[in-house]
C-alpha cells in the first residue's frame, strides 16, 4: 500500500488518556508523501495537535503505528526491515535519530530565551549532527537572511516581536535539515499584522517541495498552499481531499457546520 | 554587675585574635566543602527523583493481572491493575532519593552532624593529621560530610523545583531538534532553572554558612569554638561573641550580595 514516494505511513494511530476514558485520537489512518503540504483542520479538541505531536512521539500513542522512512518508530525495540537493496536487516529504533528528520514548529515558538538568536539555531547542528560551530553559524545566517533577519543575530528571543520569534523557529528547525516539517498551529499565538510574514515563509517552504503537516486555523492559507487536507473531529479522520473537495464539495456534515462557523 | 559591654575586655581578647583568624578560615573551608558536596549531592538527589526508572515494568507486562484483576476499559481494551501493575510503575531511585531528603529535612542537623562523627566516623578511620596547622583532618571531614549531606537535601528540593519550573515547551522544542534527554538537561533545562533558582540557592549558601557554627559540637576548631576556646581563657563571653558576629556578618552579607550580582548579569536574555 506504501507508494513508492510515501514518507509516512500512520496506520490506525489511538491515543487514550484514563484508560480509554478520553479517546484524543481514535484511530487515524493516513499516508503522508513526499512533496505533500498536508494541512490538519477541525474544531478545537479534535485531535489535531495530539496527531501532529504524535509524528515524532512527542505524545506516545497508545495503539497503532507510524512508519517513517521505512522504520516503525511506534516500536522501541529492535525490528526487522528491508534495506533498499532488498535484504532484511536488524536495527534498532533510535528515536532521537528519527526526530532530527523531523522539524518541529510551535504554538508558543519555545525558543531557547537564554541563547542569542544564533545560538538556538546552531545548538542542535553542533551537539546532535557534529557540524563544526563556523560551519553552522554559516548555514544559521543564510538561513535568516532567508527569513529577512539576519542582523537579528545577535539579539536575544525576548528582543524580537512574536512574528519574528516564528520565523527564527521555522528556520531553526530548518538548520537541521529535515525531511519534513511538522507545524502545530504556528500562528495562533500571533497578533494579525504577523501572522502574514510566517504564513510567507511557510508558503515559500512549500513552493521548494518541503513535505509539511500543518495544524492550523488559517483556512486561507489551506486552501492556496494545501495540497491535501484533513479534516479531523473527535479524534477520528473524517474527510479527507484536495482543498477544492474539502472547501467547494464538503461531504460529511461536521465539516459542513465546521466551515459554515469558520468561512 | 559590671558594663554589659566594656571596652577594656576588647583588649584583653586581643591576644586571641590569631584564634579568631584560625576559626574563621576554617568556617570559609567548612562552607566550601559543603557547598560543593551539596550542590553535586543535591544535583544527583533531583535527577533520581525526576526520573523514569521502572526496573519492574517489564514484570507487570510479562505476567498481566497474575496478582491483580484484569480490568476493561471503556474502549474494551485490557489493563491490569493490581500488585504487579503498581509495582511495575515503582520507581525505586525516586523513592531512596524522596526517603532521603524527608528524612534529612525532619530532623535537627546537630543531630546529623553527631551521628555521623560518632556513627559513621568511627567505623571509618581517619588519619590523625592536622592541615595548615590548625585544622584536624579527623573533625574536619566528617563536619563537611554531615553538612553537605544535608544541604543536599534542602538543595534538591530547590534544584528539582528549578527544573519544574521551566516550561514544558522548552524540552519539547530541544527534543524534537533530536537533542538526546541529557542534552537536553545540560544546555537547555539546567541554566534556565539555574538562573531561577538562584536567589534560592544564595539564600541556602548563606544558611551553610551560619550553620557550619554547629560543628564545634563535635570538636571543629571553626569561629564558633574560638569564641568557646576564648571564653574558657579569659571568662569574658560577651566581646568574643561580638566578634563572632561580626566575622559571620561579614561573610554572609558579601556572600548574597555577590550571587545578586551575578543573578543580575545572567538575566541579559530577559531584558529588551
Amino acid at each position: 500500500m506504501a507508494t513508492r514516494d510515501s514518507l509516512i505511513q500512520v496506520k490506525d494511530l489511538k491515543k487514550h488518556y484514563n484508560r480509554g476514558a478520553i479517546k484524543a485520537l481514535d484511530g487515524v489512518t493516513v499516508d503522508i508523501n513526499r512533496g505533500d503540504v498536508m494541512v490538519v483542520i477541525g474544531p478545537s479538541g479534535s485531535g489535531k495537535s495530539t496527531f501532529l505531536r504524535s509524528l515524532n512521539l512527542l505524545e506516545e500513542p497508545t495503539g497503532g503505528s507510524i512508519v517513517f522512512d521505512g522504520v516503525d518508530i511506534t516500536s522501541r525495540k529492535y525490528k526487522k526491515v528491508e534495506d533498499s537493496t532488498g535484504r532484511t536487516v536488524t536495527v534498532k529504533v533510535n528515536i532521537d535519530e528519527h526526530r532530527r528528520k523531523m522539524g518541529m514548529v510551535f504554538q508558543h515558538f519555545n525558543l531557547f530565551p537564554h541563547m542569542t538568536i544564533l545560538d538556538n539555531m546552531t545548538l542542535a547542528p553542533v551537539k546532535v549532527k557534529g557540524v563544526s560551530k563556523a560551519e553552522a553559524e554559516k548555514k544559521a545566517l543564510s538561513l535568516l537572511d532567508r527569513v529577512g533577519l539576519k542582523d537579528r543575530a545577535g539579539a536575544y528571543p525576548i528582543q524580537l516581536s512574536g512574528g519574528q520569534k516564528q520565523r527564527v523557529a521555522i528556520v531553526r528547525a530548518l538548520a537541521m535539515e529535515p525531511e519534513v516539517m511538522l507545524f502545530d498551529e504556528p500562528t495562533s499565538a500571533l497578533d494579525p499584522e504577523m501572522v502574514g510574514e510566517v504564513l510567507d515563509v511557510m508558503k515559500g517552504l512549500a513552493q521548494e517541495g518541503m513535505t509539511m503537516v500543518v495544524v492550523t486555523h488559517e483556512m486561507g492559507f489551506a486552501r492556496e498552499v494545501g495540497s491535501r487536507v484533513l479534516f479531523m473531529a473527535d479524534g477520528l479522520l473524517l474527510e479527507e481531499g484536495s482543498p477544492e473537495d474539502i472547501f467547494e464539495r464538503p461531504q460529511h456534515p461536521r465539516l459542513k457546520d465546521f466551515l459554515s462557523k469558520v468561512l | 554587675m559590671g558594663n554589659f559591654i566594656q571596652l577594656e575586655n576588647f583588649s584583653k581578647i586581643a591576644p586571641y585574635a590569631d584564634m579568631f583568624k584560625e576559626g574563621l578560615i576554617v568556617t570559609v573551608l567548612l562552607s566550601l566543602f559543603t557547598v560543593v558536596i551539596g550542590f553535586v549531592l543535591a544535583l544527583i538527589l533531583a535527577i533520581m527523583r525526576m526520573s523514569n526508572f521502572r526496573p519492574f515494568l517489564w514484570l507487570a507486562h510479562a505476567f498481566p493481572g497474575i496478582f491483580g484483576f484484569f480490568e476493561r476499559d471503556s474502549a474494551g481494551m485490557k489493563r491490569d491493575s493490581g500488585f504487579l501493575y503498581h509495582l511495575g510503575r515503582f520507581n525505586p531511585l525516586s523513592f531512596l532519593a524522596t526517603a532521603y531528603v524527608e528524612i534529612l529535612r525532619s530532623t535537627p542537623v546537630i543531630v546529623q552532624v553527631a551521628i555521623i562523627f560518632y556513627g559513621v566516623f568511627s567505623i571509618v578511620e581517619l588519619p590523625k593529621i592536622t592541615i595548615l596547622g590548625f585544622i584536624k583532618f579527623d573533625r574536619f571531614v566528617p563536619g563537611i560530610v554531615a553538612l553537605g549531606m544535608n544541604s543536599g537535601a534542602y538543595l534538591c528540593e530547590i534544584i528539582r523545583a528549578g527544573i519544574q519550573s521551566i516550561d514544558g515547551g522548552q524540552s519539547e522544542a530541544a527534543r524534537s531538534l533530536g537533542l538526546r534527554q541529557a542534552q537536553t538537561l545540560r544546555y537547555i533545562i539546567l541554566p534556565q532553572a539555574l538562573k531561577n533558582i538562584l536567589p534560592a540557592i544564595a539564600n541556602e549558601f548563606v544558611v551553610i554558612i551560619k550553620e557550619s557554627a554547629i560543628t564545634y559540637t563535635i570538636g571543629v576548631q571553626d569561629i564558633m569554638s574560638s569564641v568557646n576556646a576564648v571564653r574558657g581563657a579569659t571568662f569574658i563571653i560577651m566581646e568574643p561573641l561580638l566578634v563572632a558576629t561580626g566575622l559571620y556578618f561579614c561573610l554572609c552579607f558579601p556572600t548574597s550580595k555577590l550571587i545578586a550580582y551575578i543573578e543580575r548579569r545572567m538575566s541579559r536574555g530577559d531584558k529588551r
